[in-house]
């Protein structure tokens, strides 16, 4: 089936075959391997991408399904050297270990913060509850989010050290 | 995914219901897909195709009418909490789904799908219960009205035949206004499936649960009576479930807990 989709602003149109996942398309089709592939299930998370809006788990979704779509990724938050304000908050945080969760929780982050500019530490934790990570640790992400959306004294809520 | 399948999007509820008609019990009914992607990546289902029943014209209407609310089959589980008129109206519905998965499950799996999907762990299925809601199945011949109290067949079986899908979930105008809350016992505080779940629904002094996770279908148990006491409660809930012992727990434990939430519940919902 020939299906069209904007992925990072980049108009697509590819032959896709029917039984294929989102995320196989944008990783093998597009060639956009920054989204990863954890459980393949549902359960971590590491597949999340926001399509029309929504973070959704990709590994759940047929490329076919996503046909006129309107995704974003892990590669359209970096514009060339400069980090998106989620990245940069990541990163000062140590909010990032292996990395292999990362591409997920920041897509996880930005749609929370699409409908929700300054989330308390609780919707913060609802937000990413769907996203496995197995080494940082969450307390450092929920740090960078309460730090990047402005909280009194740039500190998170939860900020330990 | 290795296993191969055809995809069908018809765009209209009339072509959905003749396709269905035409493939029967070759094909699979796609809605969120958060179950049957992974079932078929894992080779429990091996569907020649698949029909997706979220592209047809009104598949994600929800519409708040004189008879209540409606949702099409497309209408997610997010769709509904962040419904102002679906918190306000209808909490228990929305305490239910909150409950479901993770944020990202909630965000492409329905609530149709979960019904039809007919897990004894099922969510949404103690809302629809206690909130007196009805399915309105479609097929080529016509259609038909069922009340979720006589949706459910077995585990993961409905009344719903090959050629038949989940066209409307309607929940009564009546109900709108119900207090209710729902604890579902997890091992974890996130995305979890239940070890029980029991939801309670208080309106004009009239009580009822709706239980998961506890028999082989959702089980809706109208019989506690506003003056009964805590015990008698229990006891009336507890001689309407068959729990298990399974792998998330033992049918003891499950007792134990259903006692404990019914009793705790009410305490809690006025």
């Amino acid at each position: 089936m020939r299906i069209k989709l904007t992925v990072n602003g980049l108009a697509y149109e590819r032959e896709c075959a029917e039984h294929v996942t989102l995320l196989r398309f944008l990783r093998e089709g597009l060639g956009l391997t920054g989204t990863k592939e954890g459980c393949g299930m549902g359960e971590c998370g590491a597949c999340t991408v926001i399509l029309n809006g929504r973070a959704v788990n990709s590994c759940m979704v047929l490329a076919v399904e996503a046909d006129g779509a309107v995704i974003s990724t892990i590669e359209g938050e970096a514009q060339g050297p400069s980090l998106s304000d989620i990245q940069k908050a990541f990163e000062k945080h140590h909010a990032v270990q292996c990395g292999f969760c990362t591409p997920g929780m920041v897509m996880s982050v930005k749609e929370l913060l699409a409908d929700n500019g300054k989330p308390g530490v609780d919707e913060v934790k609802e937000a990413i509850e769907g996203n496995f990570c197995r080494c940082t640790g969450y307390v450092q992400i929920v740090e960078a989010v309460m730090d990047l959306t402005g909280r009194p004294g740039g500190k998170g809520e939860l900020e330990h050290v | 995914m290795v296993y191969e399948f055809r995809y069908l999007a018809p765009r209209t509820a009339t072509e959905l219901a003749t396709v269905l008609d035409d493939i029967k019990a070759d094909g699979r009914i796609l809605a969120g897909g958060t179950d049957l992607i992974p079932n078929i990546r894992n080779g429990v289902f091996k569907p020649r195709i698949v029909v997706d029943v979220k592209k047809f014209q009104g598949a994600d209407r929800m519409a708040f009418g004189s008879e209540g609310l409606s949702m099409g089959p497309a209408v997610t589980i997010n769709d509904v909490l962040r419904s102002k008129d679906a918190r306000e109206r209808y909490p228990s519905l929305c305490a239910c789904a909150h409950e479901l998965a993770s944020h990202q499950v909630r965000n492409r799996a329905t609530v149709a799908g979960n019904v039809v999907n007919a897990s004894p762990c099922s969510d949404m299925a103690p809302a629809l219960l206690c909130l007196g809601a009805r399915a309105v199945i479609r097929s080529a011949t016509g259609e038909r009205v069922v009340p979720f109290a006589n949706f459910f067949a077995g585990v993961k079986k409905t009344v719903l035949v090959p050629g038949e899908f989940l066209a409307t979930i309607i929940i009564p105008a009546e109900s709108a206004g119900a207090a209710g809350r729902y604890l579902k016992l997890k091992r974890i505080a996130g995305h979890d499936l239940g070890i029980v779940g029991v939801l309670m629904t208080r309106k004009d002094g009239e009580l009822r649960f709706g239980v998961s996770s506890a028999a082989p279908t959702p089980v809706l148990v109208d019989t506690v009576g506003a003056k009964d006491d805590p015990d008698e409660a229990a006891r009336k809930v507890l001689a309407s479930v068959s729990p298990i012992s399974d792998v998330r727990g033992t049918k003891e434990y499950r007792e134990h807990m259903i006692g404990v939430y019914v009793r705790r519940l009410l305490s809690e919902v006025e």
